[in-house]
């Protein structure tokens, strides 16, 4: 390569032009701005893990998702690890800041995040119903009682209505309800079918509510279920059967739903924040962000199909949520 | 059995057996083919929307895109036949150089080009100047002096990145970093010996990286740092190979139309098909899909986070298993006592190696979760617990499959190189490696194809089932593909499920076959070697 010879000399000599060509062209280009000169809005910047319930994972997530469009600096990750396996393995070791929750910590839990000195801070975040509906037209009915609603959606129940309730018509009952993919088919099931019961096969089982919607349209004699946020953004579709859980009629509505009036069909949702780590201002402000778009019906209800908090509540989690943001500063 | 009867019944029997297992071994090879194809064939019509388009619209596509190409085709085999090949590299260079375009993209993402700019600078130069000083003067101590000039500028390289006084702009790294060297080896490879061609191919090809950090902005609308990828990566690699072939032989430019050709055809196919049939496919799988995060809106869901996880995992899974793997299988055929007590010690470990092969990767997972996790103390979740879990479980079958490859190394050819007075060390880096890369590189990728695909590992060491961004470090939080497309087919939402998710597995799939495909490539290019 580098045999020395006039005529090499000349060449390097030509070689160091080109690189200072490109060394000019480095000095051009140094400016000492911010990496990635990206528009900062705030100075919020660090990583979130959010554990638990893979019932409210689809909430977290779409909050977590809202969260770091306004504060790019902001690392979100959710994990889908359950309820229980979230507290255990990751809340109560302080290795998440938040675990959502299908059900109340339990003492146990409670416990085994006391041990590493975890406080837990419950927030709730949403609830769970599900709507039973049948056809505009059906005078013949407003409210069923759970036990009637098990006889209609259990494998081998009867035919007709009246079999079930000598009030009610001499007719058969057409059922459209969600496949068995679906996470409201499995609450259903658990809620109102137990273990002893099998859900019917003998229903029109779809992937979309509006499919539901339109079958109960269909005929006066046809019932059908789904998650509250379709009801509740469609209330003149169909209507909505009053559901007896033991304590008389309950219509299924936003209030009766959170103030858990509306059993067995509705169950509350939560996320647990560790108020240790409410200290740091990025996890106080995403918690803040957390409890303000639990009321958000677009959020809640419309993206992720459960019911959102009212003012009400949020104002109390708010309140909650500041207090223990001021004691962990 | 008396003779008789062996005789008559070896006679009648053969060719029957033969003829029905025959029959038996293809019909399973067959079954498992068609079986693969059809479910890759529904996943493939999910993912780019398939249904939506009407049978028109395919007619006309299929016309559109199949005559042009056609015509051209037989063009090239009636009248100039030895351009086939090139007609084929002509049109494998373009998409070949986006994938390697990708590929560097993701790179940069994770290590910030200010700090390549500045090891680059610092080490690596210096270290090729030192090579190249000492090699031209045939001084075989021309890679020690290389490794200590590289050594002592990475080390250098640390005080200047902390120190540096200016940042340079993104593009501007990597146009020192990537586009001059690059034009550096263009000039070496085209200009042999002819100094003036080659300072005018990188003072050329230098300045069309600065031309194009302006110019894909303003047209593509990319940033400028994307725009020097793309350059060095795609538009690059086509110049040099069009000018390589035209200044051997300028009659051969119908060859290299073809892509022009296959650009056309696309074109056409699509015009028609609008114009015959109206609505088209309706792709899940595109741009918007590989370049955005995951999110709780079909429309907007994407890969991006998850795919540079799984390529992030799988380069530590690669490096580690390689390294850890071909060793113990150098030491265990070469090195380990093979009689004796210690004989039956290396017995039992080989043993155990093929069984630790066959533990399901969920043990590997709880593994990794005690070791890695509870004991060590790393992160939950991160990726270098990612990446040594998922090097834990292909451990065994790169060891194994090195194994084989070693001892499939004939013993004369080791006898011989001893009888020359080699040392073993000698005998093993010259005589046996050589000879048993390609068994060691094909054993090695198709473990590592197996890791790419895995889930469990992950799920039990806490890996994150959503981050919205890809990670920017080791110890950073991680997704991989397996875990997304595991999330989306149990979405509550059926677009997940039906649409996004089969989107998913192909990106997955498509991925996993670029790895075997390099693979296949590497192996070829070794095997010719020896």
């Amino acid at each position: 390569m580098a045999r020395d010879d006039g005529r090499s000399t000349l060449t390097r000599r030509r070689m160091i032009a080109g690189a200072g060509a490109a060394g000019a062209t480095v000095l051009a280009g140094c400016t000492s701005t911010d990496n990635d000169g990206g528009t900062t809005t705030d100075e919020l910047s660090g990583d979130i893990e959010i554990s638990g319930s893979s019932t409210v994972f689809p909430l977290a997530e779409a909050v977590a998702e809202q969260f770091m469009k306004d504060h790019p600096q902001v690392d979100i990750s959710v994990k889908s690890t359950g309820t229980g396996g979230g507290f255990e393995n990751h809340f109560s070791r302080g290795r998440s800041q938040f675990n959502n929750a299908s059900r109340q910590i339990t003492d146990a839990e409670e416990d085994m995040c006391a041990d590493n000195g975890i406080e837990p801070l419950e927030l709730r975040v949403a609830t769970d119903a599900l709507t039973v509906v049948v056809n505009n037209e059906a005078e013949w009915i407003d409210c069923i009682t759970v036990e009637e609603l098990r006889q209609v959606w259990s494998a081998d129940g009867p035919d007709t209505w009246q079999e079930i309730n000598s009030d009610w018509p001499d007719e058969t009952i057409e059922r459209y309800g969600p496949a068995d993919t679906s996470g409201t088919f499995d609450y259903f099931r658990e809620e109102i079918l137990g273990e002893e019961y099998n859900h019917s096969g003998d229903y029109q089982p779809t992937e979309q509510d509006n499919l539901i919607v339109q079958g109960v349209q269909g005929s006066e004699f046809a019932v059908g279920y789904f998650g509250f946020s379709y009801y509740y953004n469609n209330p003149d579709s169909v209507k909505a059967l009053a559901v007896d859980g033991g304590d008389g009629c309950v219509d299924p509505s936003v209030e009766t739903a959170k103030n858990g009036e509306y059993t067995p069909l509705s169950r509350p949702l939560f996320t647990y924040a560790a108020k240790g780590a409410l200290a740091e201002e990025h996890v106080a402000e995403f918690a803040r962000f957390y409890v303000e778009q639990s009321g958000k019906q677009e959020l809640v209800a419309d993206r992720v199909g459960y019911v959102p908090n009212t003012e009400t509540a949020v104002d109390e989690q708010l309140a909650a949520l500041e207090t223990a943001i001021e004691n962990a500063g | 059995m008396d003779e008789q009867s062996t005789d008559s019944a070896f006679a009648g029997v053969s060719r029957l057996r033969g003829r029905v297992f025959a029959a038996l071994a293809k019909g399973a090879s067959w079954l498992g083919i068609l079986v693969l194809a059809w479910l890759l064939f529904m996943v493939v019509v999910d993912a780019f929307g398939l249904p939506a388009a009407s049978v028109g619209w395919y007619l006309g596509a299929a016309v559109g895109f199949g005559v042009p190409l056609l015509a051209y085709g037989a063009y090239i085999r009636r009248t100039r036949p030895e351009l086939g090949w090139i007609a084929v590299r002509s049109t494998i260079i373009p998409p070949g150089g986006l994938v390697l375009a990708g590929a560097l993209f993701i790179l940069f993402l994770v290590f910030e080009p200010v700090h390549w700019l500045t090891y680059y600078t610092v080490a690596v130069l210096p270290a090729v100047a030192v090579y190249g000083h000492f090699a031209s003067r045939e001084d075989t101590r021309a890679p020690l002096f290389a490794t200590a000039v590289g050594v002592i500028g990475l080390v250098l390289g640390v005080f200047v990145d902390a120190a540096l006084p200016v940042k340079p702009n993104p593009w501007v790294s990597l146009v020192w970093v990537l586009v001059v060297p690059a034009g550096a080896i263009i000039a070496w490879r085209e200009a042999t010996g002819d100094r003036r061609r080659q300072a005018t191919i990188v003072g050329l090809t230098a300045l069309g990286g600065v031309l194009a950090s302006f110019v894909g902005p303003a047209t593509v609308g990319v940033t400028p740092d994307t725009s020097v990828i793309l350059y060095v990566a795609a538009v690059l690699p086509v110049g040099w190979y069009y000018g390589h072939v035209l200044a051997a032989d300028r009659s051969a430019w119908p060859g290299l139309l073809a892509p022009v050709v296959a650009v056309l055809a696309i074109g056409l196919g699509i015009t028609l098909g609008d114009l015959i049939g109206a609505t088209g496919p309706d792709p899940v799988l595109d741009w918007q899909f590989l370049t955005s995060a995951p999110s709780t809106i079909p429309e907007d869901a994407g890969l991006f986070p998850a795919m540079v996880g799984s390529v992030f995992i799988i380069t530590i899974v690669a490096l580690v298993s390689f390294v850890v793997g071909v060793g113990a299988a150098i030491y265990l055929e070469e090195y380990a006592p093979q009689t004796g007590l210690g004989g039956t010690i290396t017995r039992i470990i080989r043993v155990n190696i093929s069984n630790l092969a066959g533990v399901p990767s969920v043990v590997y997972g709880l593994l990794g979760l005690g070791l890695f996790v509870n004991l060590i103390g790393m992160g939950m979740g991160i990726v270098l617990v990612a990446g040594l879990t998922l090097s834990l479980l292909i451990l065994p079958i790169v060891i194994i499959s090195a194994q084989e490859a070693i001892r499939s190394v004939p013993e004369e050819v080791r006898e011989a190189s001893y009888g020359m007075g080699a040392t073993r060390w000698q005998t093993i880096r010259n005589v046996v490696l050589p000879r048993a890369v390609p068994g060691v590189l094909t054993g090695t990728i198709l473990a590592l194809s197996r890791a790419i695909g895995e889930t469990a590992p992950l799920l039990m060491i806490g890996a994150a089932t959503t981050v919205f961004r890809p990670p920017t470090g080791f110890a950073s939080q991680v997704s991989a593909m397996p875990l997304q497309v595991f999330y989306w087919s149990f979405h509550q939402k059926s677009a997940f499920r039906e649409l996004i998710a089969p989107a998913g597995v192909v990106t997955l799939l498509v991925v996993m076959l670029s790895m075997n495909v390099l693979a296949i490539y590497l192996r070829n290019r070794y095997e010719q070697q020896t």
